[in-house]
């Protein structure tokens, strides 16, 4: 909302712009702009018009003359706080935060009347993260309007991620206080989360005995009765009063038996580790009478139980074959976690051999399948093949119409890398039931893995909501954000554009002529096509990880409004992370890897010197003229693969283009993606991996011994372990390093340094040596 | 838990594959797809038989006039002599269970709901082809109380490379 109340309207222009804001605001641009027309008409200069205009402009989907006149009107008007307001609105619009935040800031400096502009700009100061000055703007919004919760809620919020805990806690004290008599019923579930919220605070600054004192103080206020408990006990182990916790987590177990966080709290508060096996195994064997339909007291004691002790042997015979003679189809992933220890993995599968071929026979004939599918999943887990297939092929010959049993065959073949083979049998299995959506999906998954991007995407139309003309689902899936979908397509669009660019060069190698033959130019096109729709399908990605940290713009108002402060906070952590989420790093690296694989050829091709021109314009003709033969088939193709109806550049070819121009620097578009999740997701192994070969392309070499000193981090935590792809990337990293001519000598040395310190076994006159050493 | 561990369901096109894989690998005969396609039309019974919410047997049967019987399975399958006449039998065109499920009553369960419709229908005879030596079966369904029908059908399933390709006709009263 733009102010109305400005400075005294003395002009005529000032009283035009007044009621074209008023238009503007009601979304009438058409009449909007035709006054704003006309006041610039008579004065070019009058900066709120000029502003105003631009606005006009954005929402009516002119865009760039919009940026234009926005400048245009800052540049006349830089103190002018309606200019500044009309600004902080355009570039919140366009979603350019640090902007936004800058003018909505300038607005309030120069005089704007309008208080309510605090609150829009503690929104973006909040979404950018700039927390500093958030707490300044809380703070002043909060004075201007006391008279709402949500604005104390808001202040302690602020100085809470400032981590001024007391400030924090005395906010929320004093609007308890003054609120204290005036509580309605509807206001009592904003309460509860406030208190909770303001405990919350106290123990993460530290005094948990005060935390624990407000608790019981304020457990009337408390609605949120688990929260309650869990705080409660919480609080008591951590101060040491063991035996208090253990009756809480208790009667925590009593709401809910399947928590099994519980049971772990529980044993800690019990001190159960310390105490002898059999007093441990007697407590978990009562909670089982207790609750004999919960599952983690019959797997807890199967965790610490050492694989030697016979109680071990029995405990686990009696919980897999209780579920095997049941036919629980996850079986084996509830005891995959037991695995890691390879002793009790040896047991279990001797139990579970000799239950197939002693016992199984005479059960149902389901046991019998559901002992084979668990012994097909048990010899996968060990990478045994052979076994995996024949126990794979048993089960299904005996009950061929159970899918589960196709999809782990599938998945066995998977891994054997008979690629093509799995998706067979995965639409062996999808045809057993249509309406089956996970086994839809599965085999959309290996259709794609096998390169099958169309067929894929046909079966999984089955799922999707289909528009009026469209031949396939493909624009639901990208409406509906279905990453995975979006991501397989990318890999496998890349894979063809490798394959079919293999096919090219080989091709080109063996034909002398002078120009193109006709096989040729079909692959090239093949290649381009399938380089710009890969980089389109991963660019997809990032634009929907865009347009959820977006749409989290709406929360900074939203669950303040709602009293949820607690879950607010937890949002925010979370969406600190957003780029954690494992997809996303994975577009990224394959994104990032199209961009320098481009780069290295758009290098080395300038390099070659320029004889070559008159032969791809040639090319440039006839791949012209092809496409000109070929306009209905490439209509078709868009049809496919169109992301959204009537697409600007459905196939990525224009922004490919782009790509080549020179204008383009492709490092730092790599860069620019490789950065956010250097600082979200720094325990993933992908992220080191691309940043490393971005780092060591722009010459950034200190960045990419740390992107190393990261990576060895991650995959060699225990340091026991002297990794080859490590010392390869340390040899490669020292090479560059040498033969960059424009290196700072002094950053020579730091790289030198380091890497001699985390890598003590590097010589650099002997890296057959180093490469030998490092053999994992 | 309460639950029977056999249970009989819709055929739906959804499943249509479950039926065909069924048919697949227990029985010696094969079905085409325009076979399966007309599992929807008005004159056909079919149920799918579940043993632990697992698919593990299936029966189709149609009512048709029994004087329009063919001579070989192929004339039989093919639905176009049906038509003519009012339907006075049910004719049992395929009933199969997976190997390692028979014997624990799912057989039964289908051939009982065949019989439960027949009566529905106000049809008292049941009809269907067996294998002259498939004896185990023709055991099971005389055990039903089924009755051979006059004389041994010659070259019944010829074209369906089986050994020995005669047929006997079973009956049930209803």
């Amino acid at each position: 909302m733009v102010v109305r109340h400005g400075p005294i309207l003395a002009r005529k222009e000032d009283a035009n712009f007044n009621e074209a804001l008023k238009l503007y605001e009601s979304k009438q641009y058409k009449k909007a702009l035709k006054l704003v027309d006309q006041t610039l008409k008579k004065n070019s200069n009058h900066a709120e018009s000029l502003a105003l205009k631009g606005c006009i402009f954005h929402f009516t989907g002119n865009k760039q003359e919009a940026e234009e006149y926005i400048h245009k009107a800052l540049n006349k008007g830089e103190k002018n706080y309606l200019v500044n307001h009309l600004a902080g609105v355009y570039y919140r619009a366009l979603e350019n935060y640090q902007d936004a935040a800058k003018w909505f800031k300038a607005t309030l400096d120069n005089g704007s009347p309008n208080k309510h502009l605090w609150r829009d700009l503690s929104n973006i100061q909040v979404h950018v993260r700039d927390y500093k000055n958030l707490k300044d703007s809380k703070q002043a919004y909060l004075e201007f309007q006391p008279g709402y919760r949500a604005n104390w809620t808001g202040t302690a919020v602020a100085l809470h991620l400032n981590k001024n805990y007391s400030g924090a806690v005395s906010t929320l004290s004093k609007i308890e206080d003054i609120i204290k008599d005036h509580l309605q019923e509807g206001d009592r579930y904003e309460q509860s989360e406030c208190v909770l919220y303001k405990n919350s605070i106290i123990a993460e600054g530290g005094d948990v005995e005060k935390a624990l004192e407000v608790l019981e103080k304020d457990d009337s206020e408390i609605r949120d009765r688990l929260a309650f408990l869990e705080y409660k006990a919480k609080y008591l182990y951590i101060l040491d009063r063991k035996k208090e916790a253990s009756l809480v987590y208790r009667e925590l177990l009593k709401r809910n038996p399947d928590n099994v966080n519980y049971y772990l709290a529980l044993d800690d508060a019990l001190d159960l580790k310390t105490k002898p096996l059999e007093t441990r195994l007697r407590v978990y064997e009562k909670l089982q009478a207790f609750y004999p339909l919960s599952d983690p007291p019959k797997f807890l004691p199967l965790c610490f139980l050492p694989a030697n002790s016979p109680q071990f042997h029995d405990k686990a015979k009696e919980y897999v074959l209780s579920q095997l003679k049941r036919g629980v189809p996850s079986t084996f992933v509830n005891i995959k976690h037991l695995y890691k220890d390879a002793a009790k993995r040896d047991i279990i599968a001797k139990i579970v051999l000799d239950f197939h071929d002693n016992q199984a026979p005479s059960l149902a004939p389901t046991v019998v399948v559901w002992t084979k599918f668990f012994l097909t999943q048990h010899y996968l887990y060990l990478g045994d093949f052979e076994k995996a297939n024949k126990f794979a092929d048993e089960a299904i010959s005996h009950s061929p119409t159970l899918v589960e049993l196709y999809m782990l065959k599938a998945r066995v073949l998977k891994h054997e890398h008979k690629i093509a083979e799995a998706s067979q049998v995965m639409e062996e299995a999808r045809k057993l039931d249509l309406q089956d959506r996970f086994v839809n999906s599965k085999s959309t998954k290996y259709l794609l893995r096998a390169d099958q991007v169309d067929e894929a995407i046909d079966k999984i139309s089955l799922f999707t909501k289909l528009d009026e003309n469209a031949v396939n689902g493909c624009k639901d899936l990208h409406l509906m954000q279905v990453n995975w979908v979006i991501l397989e397509s990318a890999e496998a669009y890349t894979r063809l554009y490798h394959a079919y660019a293999k096919e090219l060069a080989s091709l080109e190698s063996t034909n002398k002529e002078e120009e193109e033959s006709e096989a040729e130019v079909e692959l090239h096109e093949k290649v381009e096509l399938y380089r710009g729709l890969a980089i389109k399908r991963y660019q997809a990605i990032v634009n929907i990880f865009k347009s959820w940290y977006n749409d989290l713009f709406d929360f900074h108002s939203y669950c303040l409004r709602r009293g949820t402060p607690r879950d607010y906070l937890q949002s925010l952590k979370w969406s600190d992370h957003l780029g954690a989420t494992p997809i996303y790093p994975r577009a990224i690296e394959g994104l990032v890897s199209l961009y320098l694989e481009l780069n290295e050829q758009i290098s080395t091709s300038a390099e070659a010197n320029l004889g070559d021109s008159s032969k791809t314009k040639k090319n440039n003709k006839k791949q012209k003229k092809a496409r000109a033969q070929n306009l209905k088939k490439r209509e078709e193709l868009i049809a496919k693969v169109e992301s959204v109806k009537n697409e600007s550049d459905p196939l990525g070819t224009e922004f490919l283009k782009s790509l080549y121009s020179k204008e383009c620097n492709i490092l730092d578009l790599a860069f620019a993606l490789v950065k956010p999740l250097t600082e979200e997701a720094q325990d993933n192994v992908i992220t080191w991996r691309v940043a490393y070969e971005v780092y060591l392309k722009q010459g950034k070499y200190i960045l990419a011994l740390q992107a190393i000193k990261n990576l060895e981090r991650i995959l060699n935590p225990h340091k026991t372990k002297k990794l080859r792809s490590m010392a390869e990337r340390v040899v490669r990293l020292n090479k560059a390093c040498r033969e960059d001519q424009t290196t700072n000598a002094a950053i020579i040395k730091v790289v030198e340094k380091g890497i001699s310190t985390t890598y003590p076994d590097f010589n650099e006159s002997d890296v057959p040596g180093f490469l030998k050493l490092y053999s994992h | 838990m309460g639950r029977s561990v056999i249970s009989l369901d819709d055929l739906t096109r959804n499943n249509l594959g479950t039926f065909k894989k069924i048919n697949e690998v227990s029985l010696p005969t094969r079905y085409d797809d325009e076979w399966y396609e007309k599992s929807f039309e008005k004159n056909y019974i079919t149920k799918l038989a579940f043993y632990a919410e697992l698919p593990v047997g299936a029966v189709r049967a149609k009512a048709f006039n029994c004087n329009q019987i063919g001579a070989s399975y192929e004339s039989n399958q093919s639905s176009k002599s049906v038509q003519e006449g009012v339907p006075n039998s049910i004719y049992v065109e395929s009933l199969a269970v997976l190997e390692a499920y028979r014997g624990v009553g799912i057989g039964n369960a289908l051939l009982n709901f065949v019989i439960e419709d027949t009566k529905k229908r106000f049809i008292h005879e049941i009809v269907l082809h067996v294998h002259v030596d498939n004896t185990e079966v023709i055991e099971w369904y005389k055990r039903k109380g089924f009755e051979q029908k006059s004389e041994i059908v010659k070259n019944y399933y010829e074209k369906q490379n089986i050994a020995n390709p005669h047929a006997i006709i079973l009956s049930l009263r209803v």
